[in-house]
């Protein structure tokens, strides 16, 4: 079992197959390609925190598991910040762990209007979700450990009515900790640094951590291996440069801000390189209620409904917010602001994810920072206005007795006769605080080499032994949260290359 | 660097007051926790944190119709002014604006005795340590 942490001297290694990115694609794909019996080493720029080492609040969780203090945004007409994390086991460590199966329709449209997969390959992408709903204990909320959020939004949704259910996450006998986004310290949730990273180190492979890739080294159009600059988490220090030879085949999962720049950085062409980047921004409604609803209690995100997944497009959720990050999302300031956390209690947190239909770009910036240009479309905006509505009826339905709904140019609160304000709402993406946390896209996946970068096997047309195996191979939204989809892809790119 | 921790400080002070049910930030280890957040964040985002805090001293004659910076106001006035800053119609004030109440808001909402004074225990301390072999 070998894990290389940061370090000053440099390293050299050579490996069957080297996997960047150690998040839901890196680390499944590195997991199945150990598995086939290769030997793998798998590379990841942050740190490896164990759940003693996880943040307790939000300021640490930014500081110590979030990519770069969360800074990453989106720039259009208003800028949205985008959340990852950096840490072996990437964002399944601070996400809720959400387990969605790839909806039918979506796949069937990637094979009608891209020439990506078929009946085998859908057949595929789901036996390969039944054995990870297995491998990594998928459970529904247990409704002990649900809160009284999730259990308000059951309530309201009901009365209004639309569909909605509790969550399936990879959760483990949930404790309804409520500490989802800093990563699960009571080892509940079934996150990848404690999943398939430990047996890919238990069955030879190599886990560098706090090495960042800088280059896939080519040779030719052939991938043949890493290298990169160790980093020091807490200064950022340089340490010693490591290089990885594959003799096989280079897997890149580096996220989806971050595969497209890193193949473009390493001189891999393709006229579509970093486009095609599509995310479902989100947003939330608060609802303050009589009695105390304390959603930092139960499920970080618990509930959920997809029934307007189609049409008009977009999903509705639960999600529990700690009081550092309310005092910043409530609107005011000074005594004002203070008096408005004293509801703190009382409030319930949900939130819409839109479908959206804009497609924007992944690049490296001009100080080789990453760089996302995404704007809303304003059928997005309307879409955003209708989930908003519909989380207001929501907690009106479920007993809140106002709702804050945190739009620039409405008042502060609202109450159940004053739901057309929301849904007549601003078409200026400026005046919403949206989070982008599912994203796609940047080297998508296409029959014809000249409209997609990969082939539907994560394979970059045009290079030899060169694989995607993050979300940036995903070509189209999927209206439901993709780590299972992400996972299944990266599980099916890795026995391809096995096999082939 | 002295006058721009002050000014934060300042800045930080006006968005975070004391009321009656919660301590203000004033009352929690502020000037230790700005060294810290320059010494550990991103560089962007301690840019971002001082030109909100400049936008905030430069700006009264435009939201309480004052020409003086915003320390020199009345507690009073500059209360008025935050609430309107914090809402201000320019989306390029605001968004600098936005950035610095949250980062005084991570210190403010996560301090014991707020979270006392909501009825919630306390955070464990962020270990700040990863695996180093």
């Amino acid at each position: 079992m070998t894990h290389i942490a940061f370090r000053e001297e440099d390293l050299a290694l050579e490996v069957d197959y080297v996997v960047v990115g150690s998040g839901a694609g890196g680390a499944t794909a590195a997991n199945a390609l150990a598995r086939g019996g290769a030997t793998v080493a798998l590379i990841e720029a942050g740190p490896w925190r164990d759940p003693a080492d996880y943040p307790s609040s939000t300021y640490g969780a930014m500081r110590d598991v979030f990519d770069d203090w969360g800074v990453g945004i989106s720039r259009g007409r208003a800028l949205w910040p985008i959340v990852q994390a950096s840490c072996v086991g990437g964002t399944t460590v601070i996400n809720c762990a959400i387990c969605v199966r790839t909806p039918e329709d979506v796949m069937v449209g990637w094979e009608r209007d891209l020439g990506v997969g078929g009946k085998a390959f859908r057949d595929a992408i789901w036996k390969h979700q039944d054995k990870l709903e297995v491998e990594l204990c998928a459970e529904v909320v247990p409704a002990a450990a649900a809160g009284r959020s999730n259990l308000l939004a059951a309530k309201g949704a009901a009365a209004v009515p639309y569909d909605g259910h509790p969550m399936t996450r990879y959760v483990k006998g949930c404790v309804g900790s409520g500490q989802c986004l800093q990563g699960c310290k009571q080892l509940k949730k079934q996150s990848l640094n404690l999943q398939f990273i430990p047996e890919v180190m238990a069955l030879g492979g190599t886990v560098l951590s706090c090495a960042p890739a800088e280059r896939i080294l080519l040779e030719g159009r052939r991938a043949v291996g890493v290298t990169g600059r160790f980093r020091e988490p807490v200064t950022r220090r340089k340490g010693g440069r490591f290089t990885v030879r594959a003799r096989k085949g280079v897997v890149v999962a580096a996220s989806v801000t971050r595969t497209a720049p890193l193949l473009a950085a390493s001189g891999v062409k393709h006229p579509r390189m970093g486009f095609g980047f599509r995310a479902h921004p989100g947003t939330g409604v608060i609802g303050v209620y009589d009695e105390d609803v304390d959603m930092n209690v139960g499920a970080t995100q618990g509930w959920a409904s997809v029934q307007y997944r189609i049409d008009p497009g977009m999903k509705i959720e639960t999600l529990s917010i700690p009081p550092e990050m309310i005092a910043s999302r409530l609107a005011g300031a000074g005594k004002e602001l203070v008096a408005r956390m004293g509801e703190y209690r009382r409030m319930a947190m949900w939130v819409v994810a839109v479908r959206a239909e804009a497609v924007g770009r992944v690049k490296r910036g001009f100080f080789g920072e990453v760089s996302v240009e995404y704007g809303f479309a304003q059928p997005d905006i309307e879409r955003l206005r209708k989930g908003l509505a519909l989380l207001a009826r929501t907690h009106f339905a479920a007993g809140a007795r106002k709702v804050l709904p945190g739009i620039y140019g409405l008042p502060y609160e609202l109450g159940p006769d004053q739901i057309g304000l929301i849904e007549n709402g601003p078409l200026d993406p400026r005046a919403y605080i949206l989070i982008s946390s599912h994203l796609f896209g940047g080297t998508t996946m296409d029959k014809d080499p000249a409209r997609g970068v990969c082939d539907e096997y994560g394979r970059v047309h045009g290079y030899e032994r060169l694989v995607v195996a993050d979300a940036s191979v995903i070509p189209t939204t999927l209206g439901v949260n993709p780590q299972h989809t992400i996972m299944a892809l990266a599980r099916t790119f890795a026995e391809h290359l096995l096999d082939a | 660097m002295r006058v721009i921790v002050w000014l934060a400080r300042s800045a930080m002070v006006t968005f975070y007051p004391r009321s009656e049910q919660f301590p203000g930030i004033e009352d929690m280890p502020l000037d230790e926790y700005i060294a810290r957040f320059r010494r550990e964040c991103a560089p962007i985002i301690w840019a971002g944190f001082v030109l909100g805090t400049l936008l905030f001293h430069i700006t009264p004659l435009f939201t309480v119709f004052v020409p003086l910076p915003a320390f020199w106001l009345s507690a009073e006035t500059r209360d008025r002014h935050a609430q309107r800053l914090a809402a201000h119609p320019i989306y390029y004030v605001r968004q600098p604006v936005f950035l610095l109440k949250m980062i005084a808001g991570l210190l403010w909402g996560a301090d014991p005795k707020v979270r006392a004074a909501l009825g919630l225990p306390p955070y464990p301390a962020d270990p700040g340590t990863w695996r180093k072999s």
